[in-house]
């Protein structure tokens, strides 16, 4: 006779140390597990509330300068460390940790306007309105030792005078050149007082800079006459440039996708470019109901924070058409300037109600360190949520925000308006002859041309 | 090389010609006529009138088509005395033989456009080659950000060996442990560490000073103590007590006197309880929560009541291991439970101890608490129930060992080991209850104890427990016997439950599944005479089963029932047997019934469900109009016109059905609100067909569906970055697109560090 009985081996069954977890033996048949995906259903449901129930993305702030906020910098070499200008023209170096200032840097006697770290961390340049390009000393030995003593100003390590205002400044990575714009593009090298390479296109000044960090020789600029401008240091002329209906305020690289830049426009709209492709923009990311005052991408490259004169900070999905995230306080003012924090998982924000604002990139994320198995949890939870986002109810959750009644106001008047064109579009299309009249997608039609 | 005078004489006017001649006269030394000669030459040649007197203000066409130009020859004639003048022509010549023509120079914007055009290109080129890494890491299912980090060392031996003593602690302390000596001492067999540990004055001094710190210490405690005795709070003492019980139990377990006296003290104890049962729900406290019904209190009380059971079960358990004098013999009388004679061994040993406690307990205490004399009185009243109660026992193991001595030497290991309350099991209680269930008319055999046994149902658990127990040594075989008698009793019972039961059910369902299959689903009464039939049968079934008290056949009851209906409606079916075509057996079958009418009702219904008919107006009084003067015209119009339109909002509804035009079916059109949550309205973005949007949802990620290395696969975020932890950008690498993925995953430098599926590491971290 055969017996059928249970045999197990010890060595299954037995733990290694007190603290190990008993194992658990399970049987993975999918036909005994048929509500499988019921459960995991409303485990996504259970886990799109939480998300909301911990959403609690505002850190806190870093009060200090008496006049708005107008740029930041981040060191690339160290993360707690933020560099602030203000309109007043103090630039102030904040410990992000304590959210303190750390010292200060005074010298320009007008607004600030643009702020930039080398790639080293060494040196700080700033320019403004006064017309000059000073360049600080911003190593962290000298300033943790300035931190420790009584004294918490620096003396800026060279000045450079030039004719106009200087509107904004970029640092090339890994090297040791900079770009000012104003009513040119300056190109600059830390040890030279005089620019080594400027460029002019067009008369209208030139309002924001910005290098490629993947390419380092490429950099992209946009003026006040609507444009957006390519240079290539290579070259040593501008290469291209291209004009839109309404002005640009801000361009950031996307540092993991070289050949992509997103540009922050007047008209509330953020453009994905492909730098080879300029008659069309790639994306064109909405929500904004004012014009975006600056942008930056996270170092991942799969995220971009804008800030904007809507009194609200939004992050984007590179790739997608709307915001997944919105960022507002009822003190908080035009934002004027925002960066992603080098880990990527912090936002700052600086406004014009003089504070900078520390967020998380993730509202719903849990600081401090995380267990394995909470991190599994956390893992498997956001596997669920996106696979079942797109059913109604979780959609629905995921995307409910509260918003300021301005905002949600204005919002709606756009959505109301937008509406309003593309249903007189229809109907004129409607009462023409077919192919007479065409309409441009959203993508192209800010788009006036692409001049050579 | 550039053009100079040319390009600006191109455009010759009268003057430029009046000066191009006189220039010529002067560089070749001829006179203009002879210029003009040639000029006139030529006009003859081409006999094209001239509109202008010929004259150096009207230039001639030669001078225009550009004949009468200055040629290099003209201005190297002169040179010809010159040194140097053939290698010069020579050059000339040169040039002239390979001579290209020049464009002029374009305006500067438009040559910064063409340069810019250019530059663009060539930057675009330059950019492209991002593309396949871009295009990697896009459609990769993981970024990584988190590698390259220096975590220092892995393993406590690689961070042990960098160990460097840096206290003066750890200096010393490294001294001895690195010392060769005491190494090679301790490897060979320690002897020598002995003489290694020698003790010098010093030593001895700091001994001594250290002794008489630890005694200044213990005069410390003693005060501490004293103060703590002066101490009034309970509290404080309950808890104190607490400690101290603790301690002591410790020492139980460590020192045999200790335990010795411990057990006396819980002897004491547990005689008590069983003289007084104390806490067997005696006080009132007890009894009123019993009699309000102890599953309408509070946990905490429940509890309480638990707690005392459990004192009291814990009290009245008889021990043996306590007891020093027997503990090992017991423990060998255990070893050896499963013995034939054991029983009565163990009953005679009962009957030498409770003779021995009879004897015992004569002396009484001379002073304490317990020589006061109300005190005496409770003991020597205590007492004469203990002995009372250690005579019965005493009768009961007697009796008991008589039986034990009559009864046949094989009986079971669980009947025999019982030789206290202590291992008195569940089970045993069980087979008591199942046993007071029985009648009784069956025969208990020879047992003596019958009267006993009554007496336990009279809830008396003391004696109950003692006859239990003798039962149990005596009556083994009856046991089982009454056991099988019990069983079969239960099996008939069930039996007969079911032929009461679901007899007549499963015959109706029979006869429901023939009728279906021979007839019209619907025909009651057909219905109702099949039940009967079968309720007559299965009637008979069960008479025969009273009848008949064998096991064997009990199991296939309800079958045979079936196949005895079966046989009866198939008997019936069969008399009237032919082979008809299948239209006319159809025909037959459906005879009398109006299937389509039916069907058509039955669409009807489900229409009306779906779109319910509007309910008739119903006038209010008092509503709609405004006072009793006015007359009542029956219905207000807008109620009948608001009817009316529901009425043609229900036709139109019914008009736009699916199965409007289809005669023979029904659409459902009915939406289940609850399914439609799960649901999406349209096919999400990235997905291009339902199934595939489907698929993506199949299979669940969850731990418990999915092994434990599966998971984290599953799982994994697009994104992995540690905070803290700051990502540069990107840095150009040669990829290969014509290269898999999962080729890439096994390269060498890779391999290490990519573990999930397709993970793709941005490289470019940094701690």
């Amino acid at each position: 006779m055969k017996v059928k009985v249970i045999s197990r081996s010890v060595d299954d069954f037995t733990r290694e140390r007190s603290q190990d977890l008993q194992r658990v033996f399970r049987n993975y048949d999918p036909s005994l597990r048929t509500q499988e995906k019921a459960v995991e259903y409303v485990r996504a449901l259970n886990a799109v509330k939480l998300d909301k129930i911990f959403a609690r993305p505002f850190i806190g702030a870093m009060d200090g300068h008496i006049d708005g906020v107008s740029c930041m910098a981040k060191n690339p070499t160290q993360l707690k460390w933020i560099f602030s200008g203000a309109m007043d023209g103090d630039i102030r170096l904040w410990d992000i940790a304590s959210r303190r200032t750390v010292c200060q840097f005074p010298g320009h006697q007008g607004a600030i306007r643009g702020l930039t770290v080398s790639t080293d961390g060494r040196m700080l340049v700033s320019c403004g309105t006064d017309c000059t390009v000073r360049l600080w000393n911003a190593s962290a030995d000298n300033l943790m030792e300035l931190s420790n003593s009584t004294k918490n100003s620096v003396e800026p390590a060279s000045v450079h005078v030039g004719k106009n205002a200087y509107l904004a400044v970029d640092h090339q990575w890994d090297s040791e050149l900079f770009a000012t714009a104003g009513a040119q593009v300056d190109i600059w090298n830390h040890n030279r007082s005089e620019p080594i390479n400027s460029f002019q296109w067009g008369s209208d000044s030139v309002i924001s800079v910005r290098f490629n960090p993947g390419e380092p020789n490429l950099l992209a600029t946009s003026a006040n006459d609507r444009s957006i401008m390519l240079y290539d240091l290579r070259m040593v002329s501008p290469v291209r440039k291209m004009i839109m209906m309404t002005k640009t305020n801000s361009i950031a690289w996307n540092p993991m996708e070289p050949i992509n830049f997103t540009a922050a426009n007047e008209d509330g709209n953020c453009y994905s470019y492909d730098a080879r492709k300029l008659d069309e923009a790639k994306c064109v990311h909405r929500d904004h109901v004012s014009a975006v005052m600056d942008i930056d991408y996270s170092p991942t490259g799969r995220e971009f924070v804008t800030g904007s004169y809507d009194r609200t900070v939004r992050l984007f999905y590179y790739n997608s058409g709307h915001s997944r995230e919105i960022y507002h306080t009822k003190r908080m003012q035009r934002v004027f300037c925002v960066k992603f924090s080098g880990d990527g998982s912090y936002v700052i924000s600086g406004s014009d109600d003089t504070n900078l604002r520390l967020w998380k990139a993730k509202a719903s994320e849990q600081l401090g360190v995380v267990l394995p198995r909470e991190r599994k949890k956390h893992e498997y939870h956001a596997a669920i949520k996106k696979r079942y986002m797109h059913l109604p109810e979780v959609k629905r959750i995921e995307r409910h925000r509260h918003l300021p009644k301005p905002i949600y106001k204005a919002a709606a008047l756009m959505r109301a308006m937008s509406d309003a064109k593309k249903r007189k579009e229809e109907r004129r299309k409607a009462h023409s002859a077919p192919g007479s009249v065409t309409t441009q997608p959203l993508r192209r039609r800010r788009i006036i041309k692409e001049v050579e | 090389m550039r053009m100079t005078g040319d390009a600006a004489d191109d455009d010759s006017s009268e003057e430029g010609d009046g000066r191009h001649t006189r220039m010529l006269q002067g560089i070749t030394g001829m006179p203009s006529e002879a210029f003009e000669g040639k000029k006139k030459r030529k006009m003859k040649d081409d006999g094209i009138p001239e509109l202008y007197p010929e004259s150096e203000y009207n230039p001639s066409r030669d001078v225009v088509d550009g004949d009468g130009q200055i040629s290099i020859d003209d201005l190297l004639n002169p040179l010809q005395d010159n040194p140097g003048f053939g290698k010069l022509r020579k050059r000339i010549q040169q040039i002239e033989n390979n001579s290209k023509a020049i464009h002029a120079p374009l305006r500067t914007a438009d040559q910064a456009k063409v340069e810019r055009k250019a530059a663009y290109e060539i930057s675009k080129k330059e950019v492209t080659k991002w593309q396949q890494i871009i295009q990697r890491n896009r459609e990769a299912p993981t970024l990584l950000f988190d590698e390259n980090i220096d975590l220092g060392f892995s393993t406590v031996g690689a961070i042990a060996s960098e160990f460097e003593p840096r206290t003066e602690f750890e200096r010393k302390m490294a001294a001895l442990v690195s010392d060769d000596k005491v190494m090679e001492a301790y490897k060979k067999d320690g002897s020598r560490l002995l003489e290694m540990n020698t003790v010098s004055v010093e030593e001895e001094k700091d001994r001594q000073s250290r002794i008489a710190k630890m005694r200044s210490l213990l005069f410390r405690h003693e005060l501490k103590a004293k103060r703590i005795k002066k101490i009034k709070s309970k509290t404080y003492h309950r808890l104190l007590k607490k400690d101290r019980l603790k301690t002591e139990y410790s020492k139980i377990q460590m020192d045999p006197e200790v335990a010795k006296e411990f057990a006396m003290k819980q002897e004491r104890l547990r005689a008590e309880e069983r003289m007084t049962l104390r806490h067997k729900n005696q006080n009132r406290w007890a009894k009123r929560i019993l009699t309000r019904g102890l599953n309408s209190q509070d946990e905490g009380t429940r509890a309480a009541i638990a707690e005392q059971l459990q004192r009291h079960s814990e009290l009245t358990r008889k021990m043996h291991s306590m007891k020093d004098s027997s503990s090992s013999s017991d423990g060998d009388d255990e070893d050896a439970g499963s013995d034939q004679d054991m029983g009565s061994k163990v009953l005679g040993k009962a009957i030498e101890k409770t003779m021995k406690v009879i004897q015992d307990d004569d002396e009484t205490p001379k002073s304490g608490l317990l020589s006061l004399p109300f005190m005496r009185r409770g003991l020597e009243k205590n007492k004469a129930a203990a002995i009372e109660e250690a005579n019965l026992a005493l009768q009961e193991y007697k009796d008991s060992k008589k039986k034990l001595e009559n009864s046949v030497g094989s009986e079971g290991p669980e009947a025999t080991s019982i030789s206290g309350r202590r291992v008195f099991g569940a089970s045993k209680t069980q087979i008591s209850d199942a046993g007071n269930k029985v009648k009784s008319d069956y025969n208990y055999g020879s047992s003596d104890s019958e009267d006993d046994l009554r007496a336990s149902k009279n809830g008396n658990i003391e004696t109950q427990r003692s006859n239990i127990l003798q039962k149990d040594v005596n009556t083994d075989p009856v046991l089982i016997q009454e056991d099988t008698d019990n069983h079969q009793e239960s099996v008939f019972k069930d039996f007969n439950e079911i032929v009461k039961n679901p007899g007549p059910k499963t015959t109706y369902e029979v006869s429901l599944f023939v009728s279906d299959t021979w007839k019209k689903a619907g025909n009651r009464d057909e219905k109702g005479t099949n039940v009967k039939k079968s309720a007559m049968p299965s009637g008979s079934v069960r008479q025969d089963r009273k009848d008949t008290e064998k096991e064997v056949e009990e199991d296939s009851d309800t079958d045979s029932e079936g196949q005895m209906v079966d046989r009866i409606l198939t008997s019936g079916s069969k008399l009237s047997y032919e082979l008809p075509s299948q239209e006319e057996l159809i025909r037959q079958a459906f005879a009398g019934d109006d299937l389509e009418d039916e069907f058509e009702k039955d669409k009807m219904e489900i229409l009306n469900a779906e779109n319910p008919e509007p309910e008739k107006p119903v006038l209010l009084p008092g509503w709609g109009q405004w006072t009793h003067v006015q007359k009542k015209k029956g219905l207000p119009s807008w109620m009948l016109k608001e009817h009316e339109n529901a009425w043609k909002k229900r036709e139109e509804a019914i008009k736009k059905r699916k199965d409007a035009q289809l005669k023979n079916v029904i659409i459902s059109e009915k939406l289940d609100k609850k399914a439609e949550k799960l649901h999406t309205k349209a096919l999400p973005f990235p997905f291009t067909s339902k199934e595939a949007f489907e698929q993506s949802m199949r299979v669940p990620i969850g731990p418990e569906s999915n092994p434990a290395t599966a998971i984290g696969a599953l799982n994994r975020p697009e994104v992995v970055k540690r905070p803290g932890v700051i990502i540069k950008p990107i840095q150009f690498e040669e990829v290969n697109p014509h290269e898999k993925p999962e080729e890439r995953r096994g390269d060498k430098h890779r391999s290490k560090k990519n573990k999930g599926s397709g993970g793709r590491s941005m490289k470019k971290t940094s701690a």
